[in-house]
C-alpha cells in the first residue's frame, strides 16, 4: 500500500498543496487529475523525493517514510515516468537502462541487464531493440524504454506523469493495456493526466486536485466524464463547437507544396517524399500522422530552416515573396520553451518579439517603452495571461499562460497565414480549449490555418481538411466524411 | 538551450530595484574579499591598518593619485566592454587582447610611419578610427570564421590573441622597431600627436571621460535600442529570436565589430595618452577585461564601476608594493580573482533560492474568473 496523509506544500506566500491524502494498493491502477498548477507535479515531486513536504507525511506497507531524495524514492520502489523522457539520446536501450540501475563504479552487468529486461518485455509483450540509440526510436517506445528502466530499477510503484500525451490513439490504447498487466502482477501505478477518458478507462480510484485542494478522492465508478472535467476545472466544460456560418474556406491557396521531397540522406530517418499540400484561406487544414513521420521536416521546410532536396514552396505573391529562412506567417512552435519563448526574458518582451521593430513601438531603432507596455497591458487583458505583471520572466508562468503569450503574441493581429505545431501539448482542459477557440476565431477572421497536432481528436474537432503523414507521405482524407477510425488506420498505414 | 552567460547578467527578477540587487552584491564581495585577504596578511605579520591607508591613499588619497588609478581604469573599461557586450549577445569573445593589441599597433604605425607628417588634428581622429576599425575587424574575423567554417568563436578569439601577439613582435621586429636599438620596440610617438592632459601635472588624458562616454553610450544602446533588444534576446535564446525574425546571426557580426572596436580603442588610447611607444609586452588590459566585465554583470554602467574598482586596486597595490611595506607582488591580483570568484558563488547562491522561490506554479487564481477566458476573446 502507498499512502499519504494531508501532504501540504507551501512556497512562500502560495499554497502548493493543502492537506492532501490519498492511497494506491498493490495491483491497482490510481489516478490523478488535475490542471496545470493544480499541484499534481508539487505532489510528484514530493512523492519522488525532489520537494519536501512542510506537513504530512507518505507511508509505504504500511511503514512511515521520509524519502529524502529521488535514489531514496528509487529504493522504496517507486518509478517515475516523467513527461519529458531522462534518457541519453545516444547511448542504446540498455545503456540507458544500465544508467538507472547502476550503483556505483564498475562494470555494466549487461548479460543480467539483458536477461531482466527479456522478463519484463516478454511479460509486457513488447519488442525492444536493445542496441538502438535511444534517439532512433519513436515516442512511444522512448516511453517503453523509460517504463522498463523504472521496473528493472526495482521499482513497484510506477507513477506515470501525463504518458499519453505524446502518444498516437493507438499506442495510448496499447500503453493502458500495459498498464492494466502490470498491475495484474501486483505492481502499483499511478497515472497522471488531465485527459479525463482515459482516467475513467483505467483508474479504479482517482484524486482530483484543485488549487492545491483535494476536490474528490474516490471510486471513478459513477463519475461521468462531464462531472469530473467539472469537478477539475471548477466549471462545466462547454462543447467546442464551429459555427455554422464564416466565410468558409476561399478557393484561393495561400500556400502550396508541390512536390516536395526533403530529408534522407546518409543517415536515414525521416524522409518526406513528394509532398503535395495547398491551404486556403479561411481554413485549418489538420495534418494527423505520428510523430516521427516527417513532421519535423515539414515545419522546418516550412520555417526555411531547411531546404527541399526538390519541389517547390509557392507563396501567395500578396504575402510576399517565399525567401527561404523567413516563415511569412505566425508560428506556434511545437517547443515553446525553446523556441517560442525566451525564457529569462519578460512578459513584456517577450509580447514583443516580433512587433518591436514596428511603428509605434519603435522610431529609427529606438524602443518606445510606453508604447510596449501599452500593448502588452491590451494583450495580457484580452488573451487572459495570468501573471504577476509585465516584468515577470515569462519562465515562471505556467505552461498555458506561457502559451497564452505565444498565441497573444501570434494571432493578436489576425495574420493571413498561420503554422500551428502540437499547440496543446502539455496544456490542461482549460488552456487547450481556450487554444483551439483561438486558432476557430482566426480561421474566421479569414486565417489559413495549418495545424499539425498529434491529438487527434483535438484535431479532429477544429480541422477543416485533414491530410495523414505516414512515412514522409501525406495523403488526403475525405474528412469530414471519411470516419476517424479511417484516419486512424492511414496514420498506421494499415 | 539556455546561454551558457546567462549567469553573469544581472539578475532579472522582473521586481524592480535588480540593479540594486547586484550592485549591493559586488560590494559584498569586494568587501568580504578584502576582509579575507587583509586577516590572511595580518595573519603573516603585515600590518592591515598600514597597509589599508597606504592603499587608500595610493589610489585615492588626491588628485594624482585619483587620476592615475581612472589612467589605469581607462583601457580596463575599454576591453571590458568587449568582453561584456559580446557576452550578452551570446558571443563569448575571449579575443579582447588581441584586438587590444592590434589597435594600439594600428595607432603606432600611423603616427609613426605612415602619417608622421600630418596635422595632429588629422592624424590623432584618424589614429583612433583606425585603430577602433582593426580591433573590430580582428574580432569579426571569428565571427566570420564561425560562420563559414565552425570554428567556435571561444577557440578562434583565444588563438587570435597570439596571432596578434606575434605579429605584433614581427613588427616590432621590423618596420616598426626603432631606429638604434636591437630590442623590439617602436619608436616614441611625436608628442604633438599624444592625447592632451585635462589635469595639468598628472597622466589624465581626455581618453579617460570618452571611455565613459562610450559606456554610456553602450548602456543606451543595450537598453534603449531595438538593435541593443535584438542582440540580448538572440544571446539568451537564439532559436526562439530567430523564429521571431530578429536577425541573430548578422546581430552577431555587428556587436563583434563593437566590442572588437572597444578593445582596439583602449589599445589606441593606451598608446597615445599613457605610454607613448610600444614594446612587446605591452599589457595584458584585454584579459583583465574579461574578469571587469563579469564583475559588471555585462552592464556597461557597472563595468565602468568595476574598472574603476580595479583601477584603484591596481594603482594602490603598486604603492603598496614600493613603500617600505613590502608587499608581495600579485596580492591585487589574488584580489581581484577572488572577487571574481566570490560574485560567481553569490550569484549562483541567490539564483538557486531565486529558482526555488519563483518556479512553482502561478498563485491560485479565484475561482471565479474563468480558468479559460470567456470564448472567443481575442476577435
Amino acid at each position: 500500500m502507498l499512502e499519504w496523509f494531508d501532504i501540504s506544500k507551501r512556497f512562500g506566500a502560495v499554497t502548493a498543496l493543502q492537506g492532501v491524502s490519498f492511497s494506491i494498493a498493490p495491483g491497482s491502477v490510481g489516478g490523478i487529475l488535475g490542471e496545470n498548477g493544480a499541484g499534481k507535479s508539487t505532489l510528484m515531486n514530493i512523492l519522488f523525493g525532489l520537494l519536501h513536504p512542510d506537513a504530512g507525511s507518505l507511508r509505504v506497507d504500511g511503514r512511515v517514510v521520509l524519502v529524502r531524495s529521488p535514489r531514496a524514492a528509487r529504493r522504496l520502489g517507486l518509478g517515475m515516468v516523467h513527461q519529458n523522457f531522462k534518457l541519453v539520446d545516444t547511448l542504446s536501450v540498455l545503456e540507458n537502462i544500465a544508467l538507472a540501475v547502476g550503483r556505483g563504479p564498475g562494470l555494466i552487468p549487461r548479460r543480467r541487464l539483458r536477461r531482466q529486461v527479456q522478463h519484463w518485455t516478454d511479460q509486457l509483450g513488447w519488442r525492444l531493440d536493445l542496441a538502438e540509440p535511444v534517439g532512433r526510436l519513436t515516442v512511444g517506445q522512448q516511453q517503453r524504454v523509460e517504463i522498463i528502466k523504472a521496473l528493472c530499477a526495482g521499482g513497484r510503484w510506477l507513477i506515470l506523469d501525463e504518458p499519453t500525451a505524446v502518444l498516437t490513439p493507438q499506442e495510448t490504447e496499447n500503453l493502458l493495456d500495459s498498464l492494466r498487466a502490470l498491475a495484474r502482477q501486483g505492481m502499483g501505478v499511478i497515472f497522471i493526466s488531465h485527459k479525463l477518458a482515459e482516467v475513467r478507462q483505467i483508474c479504479a480510484q482517482v484524486l482530483i486536485l484543485r488549487h492545491g485542494r483535494t476536490v474528490y478522492a474516490g471510486a471513478t465508478a459513477g463519475l461521468s466524464v462531464q462531472a469530473m472535467a467539472q469537478k477539475m476545472i471548477g466549471r462545466s466544460l462547454e462543447p467546442l463547437t464551429r459555427a455554422a456560418s464564416g466565410a468558409g474556406p476561399s478557393p484561393q491557396p495561400r500556400l502550396e507544396l508541390r512536390a516536395v521531397c526533403a530529408g534522407g540522406g546518409r543517415r536515414g530517418g525521416e524522409t518526406l517524399q513528394r509532398v503535395n499540400l495547398s491551404l486556403q484561406a479561411g481554413e485549418i487544414h489538420g495534418i494527423a500522422g505520428v510523430a516521427g513521420h516527417g513532421q519535423d521536416l515539414l515545419v522546418r521546410c516550412l520555417l526555411g530552416a531547411l531546404r527541399p532536396t526538390s519541389g517547390e514552396v509557392w507563396l501567395d505573391p500578396a504575402l510576399g515573396h517565399w525567401r527561404h529562412r523567413v516563415w511569412p506567417g505566425a508560428c506556434i512552435p511545437e517547443d515553446r520553451r525553446r523556441e517560442g519563448l525566451i525564457e529569462t526574458l519578460s512578459v513584456q518582451s517577450n509580447l514583443m518579439l516580433k512587433d518591436y521593430r514596428r511603428r509605434p513601438f519603435s522610431v529609427l531603432g529606438v524602443c518606445r517603452f510606453a508604447r510596449w507596455r501599452q500593448r502588452a497591458t491590451e494583450l495580457v487583458e484580452r488573451f487572459d495571461i495570468r501573471c504577476r505583471d509585465l516584468s515577470a520572466p515569462v519562465g515562471t508562468l505556467s505552461g498555458g499562460n506561457q502559451q497564452k503569450v505565444v498565441l497573444a503574441r501570434e494571432l493578436a493581429d489576425t495574420p493571413p497565414l498561420i503554422l500551428a505545431v502540437n499547440p496543446t501539448r502539455g496544456l490542461d482542459v482549460g488552456a487547450t480549449q481556450f487554444v483551439l477557440r483561438q486558432l476557430l476565431a482566426a480561421r474566421y477572421a479569414g486565417a489559413a490555418i495549418l495545424l499539425i497536432h498529434s491529438d487527434l481528436d483535438e484535431l479532429l474537432s477544429i480541422s477543416d481538411r485533414v491530410s495523414v503523414l505516414y512515412q514522409g507521405r501525406l495523403q488526403a482524407t475525405a474528412w469530414p466524411a471519411a470516419s476517424r477510425d479511417d484516419i486512424g488506420r492511414l496514420m498506421l498505414g494499415v | 538551450m539556455a546561454a551558457p552567460q546567462a549567469w553573469f547578467l544581472a539578475r532579472r527578477t522582473g521586481r524592480g530595484f535588480d540593479w540594486i540587487v547586484t550592485l549591493a552584491q559586488a560590494v559584498a564581495a569586494c568587501a568580504l574579499v578584502l576582509a579575507l585577504v587583509l586577516t590572511g596578511l595580518a595573519v603573516v605579520g603585515y600590518s592591515p591598518v598600514a597597509i589599508v591607508t597606504r592603499w587608500a591613499c595610493g589610489a585615492a588619497g588626491g588628485v594624482y593619485p585619483l587620476t592615475s588609478s581612472m589612467v589605469e581604469a581607462c583601457p580596463l573599461l575599454l576591453t571590458g566592454l568587449a568582453a561584456g557586450l559580446t557576452f550578452r549577445a551570446g558571443v563569448l569573445n575571449i579575443g579582447a587582447q588581441g584586438q587590444f593589441l592590434v589597435g594600439a599597433v594600428t595607432a603606432v604605425g600611423l603616427t609613426t610611419r605612415w602619417l608622421p607628417a600630418a596635422a595632429p588634428l588629422v592624424a590623432i581622429p584618424l589614429a583612433i578610427a583606425a585603430g577602433a576599425l582593426a580591433g573590430g575587424l580582428w574580432a569579426l574575423l571569428a565571427s566570420v570564421l564561425e560562420r563559414y567554417r565552425a570554428v567556435p568563436v571561444v577557440l578562434s578569439t583565444i588563438l587570435l590573441n597570439f596571432v596578434a601577439l606575434y605579429l605584433i613582435r614581427a613588427l616590432l621586429h621590423g618596420p616598426l622597431q626603432a631606429a638604434g636599438t636591437a630590442a623590439p620596440q617602436s619608436p616614441l610617438i611625436p608628442a604633438r600627436d599624444w592625447l592632451g592632459v585635462l589635469i595639468p601635472l598628472s597622466s589624465f588624458h581626455w581618453g579617460v571621460p570618452a571611455a565613459f562616454l562610450v559606456a554610456v553610450g553602450f548602456w543606451w544602446f543595450n537598453t534603449h535600442t531595438t538593435w541593443g533588444f535584438e542582440t540580448f534576446a538572440g544571446g539568451l535564446n537564439p532559436a526562439a529570436a530567430n523564429l521571431a525574425g530578429i536577425p541573430v546571426r548578422a546581430r552577431q557580426f555587428l556587436i563583434m565589430f563593437l566590442g572588437g572596436g572597444c578593445a582596439g580603442l583602449a589599445g589606441v588610447f593606451q598608446v597615445l595618452g599613457v605610454t607613448h611607444f610600444m614594446t612587446a609586452s605591452f599589457g595584458d588590459y584585454g584579459y583583465a577585461g574579461i574578469a571587469v566585465a563579469l564583475l559588471g554583470r555585462l552592464n556597461p554602467l557597472g563595468i565602468a564601476l568595476a574598472a574603476i574598482f580595479f583601477g584603484l586596486l591596481d594603482v594602490g597595490s603598486q604603492r603598496v608594493q614600493e613603500s617600505t611595506l613590502a608587499l608581495p607582488q600579485g596580492v591585487a591580483d589574488v584580489v581581484k580573482a577572488l572577487v571574481i570568484l566570490f560574485m560567481l558563488l553569490l550569484g549562483a547562491y541567490l539564483a538557486r533560492r531565486h529558482l526555488q522561490v519563483t518556479s512553482l506554479p502561478e498563485a491560485a487564481p479565484p475561482a471565479s474568473a474563468g480558468a479559460a477566458g470567456p470564448p472567443g476573446s481575442g476577435n
